[in-house]
């Protein structure tokens, strides 16, 4: 699994690096631009863009070298241990017309369906589930919120199926890169290559998700401080970004 | 406790630190393989799988892509890429051939003669593809419920697969979708394969 590390940081512009990472729901900069690979085959180096006003850029790189890979952490502005608060490309940029269809969580030691929304937008409440039960807020198309019950965090493995349709262009390469965060701390990176998708098809993936050894002071803090547990979800065409979703969670329903 | 219950604790509590000091890990997981699930439509990949995943049958419905299941067994778990089998999603079946390391084929046992050799077409193209003949393959002869079913020696037969199959890997077996006892079982022979050519690539 590949980690972030941090490569440099242009010096001009530490208050909007500050800014951006002490204040996430409303970054003080709009951050804008697509993430473009720089040298794709050697590792690939990420151009993010920071415009505080129009005609004023300040860029920070990330870079993604492969797995055990650590910065130095001085180096790191706190701001890239989570991504990023705002948006990483416009929803103009799903030029191939992906779109997500369906979201289906089902524990993988009972069987049972924990969850799962599909399109149109409905909230549903499975009622086979005895002790884990979810209520959902779909508000725009990239965002999602989800509430569960605290039994949640005691599960061990999960299959995530996610459902998607592809527009009348095929579709190489298509990747996602998911990480997940509380607060400050990376819980989980996931990275799954689809590969090729056929045009006007309708593919579904399930994955195995492990929930990562979480201490109980850990596992307190996170049912105590809701919606502070966040997902940012890319999704790649050829290297290229062209869809970023983000959710947010919190464990405290029911309570 | 009893004190051999205590003392086969020790040994294994010995075991983990021994393993957790030499190959600085945890005991390994289940292997995994990453198998590409083909057939015509309605041959019943999806239905098998789900049956397979403890999935319910009401939600299947006709792939018109691909549908990637991870399907665990006891010794390994199973990356299943299935693929419609649709005339216009097989054209893109060989985009999905790189990384598999087996083949599962289903086909409809009680299907017309022109179905059924449209599907030995297929199975023939697979068993031949450069990405995919050295590949164990699992043929399953599905729908064995049905009264038209063919029976696996016709199949065997019609399929050719004594003298087209010579030399590769490959179990044929009957199933349908209400006889998990066989499917299970069929699969077990097809992780024994995996297993199989795991241990001669390690050997090379």
């Amino acid at each position: 699994m590949a980690r972030w590390y941090f490569k440099r940081t242009w010096q001009l512009g530490e208050d909007q690096v500050r800014s951006l990472s002490r204040n996430n729901a409303r970054p003080k900069c709009f951050v804008s631009g697509a993430m473009v690979p720089v040298r794709p085959g050697v590792g690939y180096v990420w151009r993010l863009t920071v415009s505080r006003r129009p005609g004023f850029h300040t860029s920070l790189t990330l870079d993604q070298r492969g797995p055990g890979l650590h910065a130095d952490p001085s180096s790191i502005p706190r701001t890239h241990l989570k991504v990023v608060g705002d948006y990483l490309c416009k929803p103009e940029d799903n030029v191939y017309s992906i779109d997500f269809t369906r979201f289906k969580i089902r524990d993988l030691e009972t069987g049972t369906v924990l969850f799962e929304i599909a399109k149109p937008c409905i909230s549903d409440q499975d009622q086979d589930a005895e002790e884990e039960s979810v209520d959902v807020d779909i508000s725009v198309g990239r965002f999602v919120r989800y509430q569960f019950t605290p039994a949640f965090l005691r599960l061990r493995t999960v299959g995530a199926t996610v459902e998607f349709t592809v527009g009348d262009r095929p579709v190489s390469n298509f990747r996602m890169i998911e990480r997940h965060y509380f607060r400050e701390r990376l819980l989980k990176n996931f990275d799954f290559d689809f590969g090729f998708c056929i045009p006007s098809s309708r593919n579904t993936c399930e994955h195995i998700y492990e929930f990562p050894q979480l201490s109980e002071d850990v596992i307190r803090l996170m049912i105590e401080n809701p919606y502070e547990t966040r997902s940012d979800s890319f999704y790649f065409v050829d290297n290229k970004l062209i869809m970023h979703n983000k959710a947010d969670y919190a464990y405290n329903g029911g309570q | 406790m009893s004190d051999l219950r205590i003392t086969e604790a020790f040994l294994y509590m010995d075991y983990l630190c021994f393993r957790a000091l030499c190959c600085k890990g945890p005991p390994p997981a289940r292997p995994e393989y990453d198998l590409v699930c083909i057939g015509l439509t309605g041959s019943g990949k999806s239905s098998l799988l789900s049956k397979l995943c403890s999935e319910s049958q009401e939600s299947v419905v006709s792939t018109t892509g691909f549908s990637i299941k991870a399907v665990p067994f006891q010794n390994a778990i199973l990356n299943v890429k299935e693929l419609g089998g649709a005339d216009n999603i097989r054209k893109y079946w060989s985009r999905y051939y790189q990384g598999s390391q087996g083949v599962i084929f289903v086909l409809d046992s009680a299907s017309s003669e022109d179905d059924l050799e449209t599907a030995r077409n297929e199975l023939h193209s697979a068993l031949q593809h450069p990405q995919l003949c050295t590949l164990p393959f699992l043929i399953l002869a599905n729908h064995q419920d049905k009264p038209a079913a063919r029976s696996v020696q016709e199949i065997k037969k019609y399929f050719e697969l004594e003298p087209l199959a010579r030399g590769k890997r490959w179990i044929l077996q009957p199933c349908s979708v209400d006889d998990m006892d066989a499917l299970k079982d069929s699969f077990s022979q097809l992780i024994n394969l995996l297993e199989e050519k795991d241990l001669e690539a390690m050997r090379i």
